[in-house]
């Protein structure tokens, strides 16, 4: 699609609203999200080596058990109010761990709540996982495909 | 203000719950020594589950063979009848390399000990339960048998996949 050509006055426009726009603080974003998502990480790390700890489970199979009690954890949060503070305060820091993955299906299945179980709750719980799920699970097939087409056939 | 008195009950009632669950577990009764296993060195002597003097020796050659490799900082060995456990630690900034030295130390152990069978682990978990049954051993609490039977829980443990 060419861009048109701007007008005079669209022009005038546009340097008023550089004027005003507000810029976005990137950096800071950034400082802020890695943070918050590197201490996210860091209990997570916790609770890997608890479950390594007082249960039966190895470095490589520790990871399950973990990253369902981090989305219980975020699940929890959600429901009290408490994580909407820290997505607002953090942006990618609180959404990229898993614990974004609990937080959107609660914050979906709270805001449908009213229009009943069946058709708001139900309905509407993955509407923002739902991506997640689909995405990652045909990503893990088409990886799996690869990984066994080289193995069995061209044979790494 | 009834809402608000729920929500403090509702928070509680989760914190108990936690705690319940954390503390639950506290029951074992480790040594100093074991409990900072995943983060310090502990340098664990090498044991076997036979008493006799050429099987220590032989141990403690392969405790000092292990650790001659510069990227492992810390080592549990146990030999088991059959089976010798060899549970490492690989120093941080090397576990990118994490497959190629298990390799590496697996194919030098078994130059080194061609009669003997070798399982190597990398993983924590190993380490702290080799550690654990290493403790129990030097303390005397286990008998051959039961050292044995642990040593298999630790190898069927250790070919446990995702």
């Amino acid at each position: 699609m060419a861009k048109k050509k701007k007008t005079a006055e669209q022009k005038e426009y546009a340097k008023i609203e550089q004027k005003h726009e507000l810029k976005r603080p990137v950096l800071r974003n950034c400082i802020v999200a890695f943070l918050v998502g590197g201490t996210i990480c860091m209990i997570g790390q916790a609770v890997t080596y608890f479950y390594i700890y007082f249960f039966n489970f190895t470095e490589q199979t520790a990871s399950n058990p973990t990253v369902a009690t981090m989305i219980f954890f975020s699940m929890l949060l959600t429901g009290f109010g408490i994580y909407d503070h820290l997505g607002q305060f953090s942006g990618a820091g609180s959404a990229v761990p898993v614990t974004g993955f609990g937080n959107s299906v609660i914050s979906a299945a709270i805001e449908h709540r009213t229009e009943g179980f069946v058709l708001g709750v139900g309905a509407n719980m993955f509407k923002l996982a739902g991506t997640v799920i689909l995405f990652g699970v045909f990503s893990a097939f088409v990886v799996a495909l690869i990984k066994t087409i080289l193995v069995q056939w061209v044979g790494i | 203000m009834k809402e608000k008195k729920y929500q403090g009950i509702q928070k509680a009632f989760v914190c108990f719950l936690f705690l319940l669950v954390l503390s639950a577990c506290q029951a074992q009764n480790d040594t100093s020594e074991t409990r900072t296993a995943l983060l310090k060195t502990t340098n664990p002597s090498a044991v076997t589950t036979e008493n006799k003097a050429e099987e220590e020796q032989l141990v403690a050659k392969i405790k000092q063979k292990v650790l001659s490799m510069k990227e492992i900082y810390d080592v549990a060995v146990i030999k088991g009848e059959k089976e010798i456990l060899v549970a490492y630690k690989v120093r941080h900034l090397q576990r990118f390399h994490m497959k190629k030295i298990e390799k590496n130390l697996q194919e030098k152990l078994e130059k080194a000990y061609p009669d003997e069978n070798f399982s190597v682990s990398s993983d924590y978990k190993i380490f702290l339960e080799a550690v654990r049954l290493q403790e129990k051993s030097e303390h005397g609490k286990v008998t051959r048998d039961e050292m044995e039977e642990q040593l298999g829980k630790i190898f069927k443990l250790s070919k446990e996949k995702t």
